[in-house]
């Protein structure tokens, strides 16, 4: 881990003790080498574990990785992973699905998660028990809500079926068909991500000063206008950050579709994670499968950094 | 507090109880429907028009998938792996936080960077490599093939939280202590611990959530029926034409029920945790 980067600014900047300079620079140095000492259990180890997979993996991407009796080995470099990649059909769609479904999901989400929170703050009984309600589908295994949501959506006993045949609308099979099938899927995705959203857009809200919302009352604004001009802009940091917590968890999406559809139809709702998953442990394609892997973790990467860099320049402009 | 707008307060205060009154039925009617299934006969579980309150009462589900079925095993795995990573991962977390939220360490922010970004990588990118070492190693199927890795992905994210409680408390009482002559390791448990243990809770919690609920890298490391944890078991159970819902909703609902009371009695800490990085950016 490049670790060495010189980087004085953070001294922490403490005021000057009685005691002569040079020997504040021993003991300092002396701290430091304490602090390496003591992060270096968790630093080796996260190092082991996750560095040296991820420089594994993208050496894999670019080698010929043929599979052996009981595994792959790599031999010679290649750019051919990443061209079978670009030229496949599947790849080219579970880049769309997982940024299509990245996008209406976040987006649906942090409206209703913003409305509930909204609710929330003016609720005066029983907050604290809606609050704890909200963490509930959090706390609750991805695999289990999309069980869940597989016995909802069953199009012989769903309950979703009685409902709708109820009201007239017939008996769809929900998970039949491509267009319901990425409904199906986010629907029971938003049921179990909108309350992180609102706990989080919550915290903002109660950070916004009350004299603000005085101030347009004074001025007569309504609800509509103090919510846009006031109340959005304070919490635009706050949804920034839920959007890029949820951003990142959604392009990583696996579990969901992978037991609530198997990425069908078809592969239409198979997102670059279960095709990477397939591609490696089902196919034994760890080439390309390698190739998908890794350049769905750079566009993590790659977005989140010009993420925080956007997000860093314009709290920067509007300070 | 909460009340600042008088002016038309009646409207208002029923508009927000009945909109708190839907979304408290959005997230309860899918938690009703598991727990009621799980409480129907087998036979129940699949009429059609469905039964919309279990009649009868029935516990055989329960029986079903304890007794015929080994869904006891995977919750006593994934106990196992949850304890002991999430143990593991808040004594490196409290070291490495601590040093790095109170020790002049140069560099110590590209650390912190790179812990961030390790945090958010996606699981796919390592999976297959960490299954090729543990292979190579003769880990898979074992309980280490999950703590080590949970402890190592779930680290970051715990020091992060740590290093923000840390450096909330006040420093003249560690420099106190270093005058006195206590060695770091002392103070740290003396001085830093007592005061740092909703930081403690908080990353706890997490951490313990994170490890119970994670499926990628069990069902790749641990698909042997001894050593599967919960996620793993309840994704493979039933064949791919019929799944036993009753049976599986008896064993979720020991599953979800145990982590739902933590997470409601712990609510202060883990709102806190959720909302640190939102508040203090």
């Amino acid at each position: 881990m490049s670790t060495s980067t010189p980087n004085r600014v953070i001294a922490p900047a403490r005021p000057a003790s009685s005691r002569a300079g040079r020997h504040d620079d021993v003991f300092r140095r002396q701290l430091a080498r304490l602090g390496w000492g003591l992060s270096s259990p968790a630093l080796i180890l996260i190092a082991a574990v996750t560095i040296f997979p991820i420089c594994y993996a993208i050496a894999m991407s670019v080698s010929n990785v043929s599979a052996t009796g009981n595994g792959f080995s790599l031999s010679g470099l290649t750019g051919s992973n990443y061209s079978i990649m670009v030229h496949a059909a599947q790849w080219r769609y579970a880049l769309f699905f997982t940024v299509f479904y990245t996008v209406v999901t976040v987006a649906v989400e942090v409206a209703i998660g913003t409305a509930i929170a909204l609710v929330l703050e003016r609720l005066t009984v029983g907050r604290g028990w809606m609050m704890a309600l909200l963490l509930i589908p959090w706390s609750m295994i991805t695999v289990i809500n999309a069980q869940l949501w597989g016995y909802i959506y069953n199009p012989t006993y769903g309950a979703l079926d009685n409902i709708f045949s109820h009201l007239g609308l017939g008996t769809p099979v929900f998970l039949g068909t491509r267009v319901p099938a990425i409904a199906a899927l986010m629907v029971a995705d938003i049921w179990k991500t909108t309350p992180f959203v609102a706990i989080i857009v919550l915290a903002g809200l109660v950070m916004i000063p009350r004299d603000y919302y005085e101030a347009a009352e004074v001025d007569g604004a309504n609800g509509w206008t103090t919510f846009w001009r006031i109340t959005f802009p304070q919490l635009r940091p706050t949804i920034a950050l839920a959007v890029l917590f949820r951003v990142l968890q959604a392009f990583g999406l696996f579990d969901l579709p992978f037991v609530l559809t198997s990425g069908g139809p078809g592969y239409s709702t198979q997102p670059l994670a279960i095709l990477a998953y397939n591609a490696m442990f089902r196919d034994l394609d760890f080439g390309p499968g390698a190739a998908v892997a890794t350049s769905t973790a750079l566009l993590v990467v790659i977005g989140s950094l010009l993420f925080l860099k956007v997000f860093r320049s314009q709290a920067g402009s509007e300070a | 507090m909460r009340n600042r707008s008088r002016h038309g307060w009646h409207r208002v205060f029923n508009g927000v109880n009945i909109s708190a009154f839907l979304v408290f039925l959005f997230i309860v009617i899918p938690l009703y429907w598991m727990i009621a299934s799980a409480f129907k006969t087998p036979a129940n579980v699949g009429a059609s028009p469905p039964q919309y309150f279990p009649h009868p009462f029935s516990v055989k589900n329960f029986d079903v998938a304890f007794s015929q079925n080994t869904f006891g095993r995977y919750i006593l795995n994934s106990v196992i792996v949850a304890v002991v990573a999430t143990a593991l991962v808040l004594v490196l977390g409290t070291l490495a936080g601590y040093a790095l939220g109170r020790l002049p360490m140069r560099g110590k922010f590209t650390v912190l960077v790179i812990l961030l970004m390790i945090s958010v990588f996606p699981e796919i990118a390592v999976v297959v490599p960490l299954y090729a070492l543990l292979r190579d190693i003769g880990w898979l199927n074992s309980y280490q093939a999950l703590i080590i890795p949970y402890t190592a992905f779930y680290l970051p994210f715990a020091i992060w939280i740590l290093r923000n409680y840390f450096l909330a408390i006040p420093r003249e009482m560690e420099e106190s202590a270093r005058i006195d002559g206590a060695n770091p390791l002392r103070t740290i448990w003396s001085i830093i611990l007592p005061q740092a243990w909703p930081g403690l809770f908080t990353a706890g919690i997490f951490t313990f959530t994170a490890c119970w609920t994670e499926f990628l890298m069990a069902l790749s490391f641990n698909v042997a029926n001894n050593y599967r944890t919960i996620p793993v078991g309840v994704a493979l159970f039933g064949s791919e034409f019929t799944v036993p819902y009753g049976t599986l909703f008896a064993a979720s609902v020991v599953a979800v029920v145990p982590i739902a009371v933590l997470v409601f009695i712990f609510r202060r800490s883990v709102v806190s945790g959720l909302t640190a990085g939102a508040v203090k950016g």
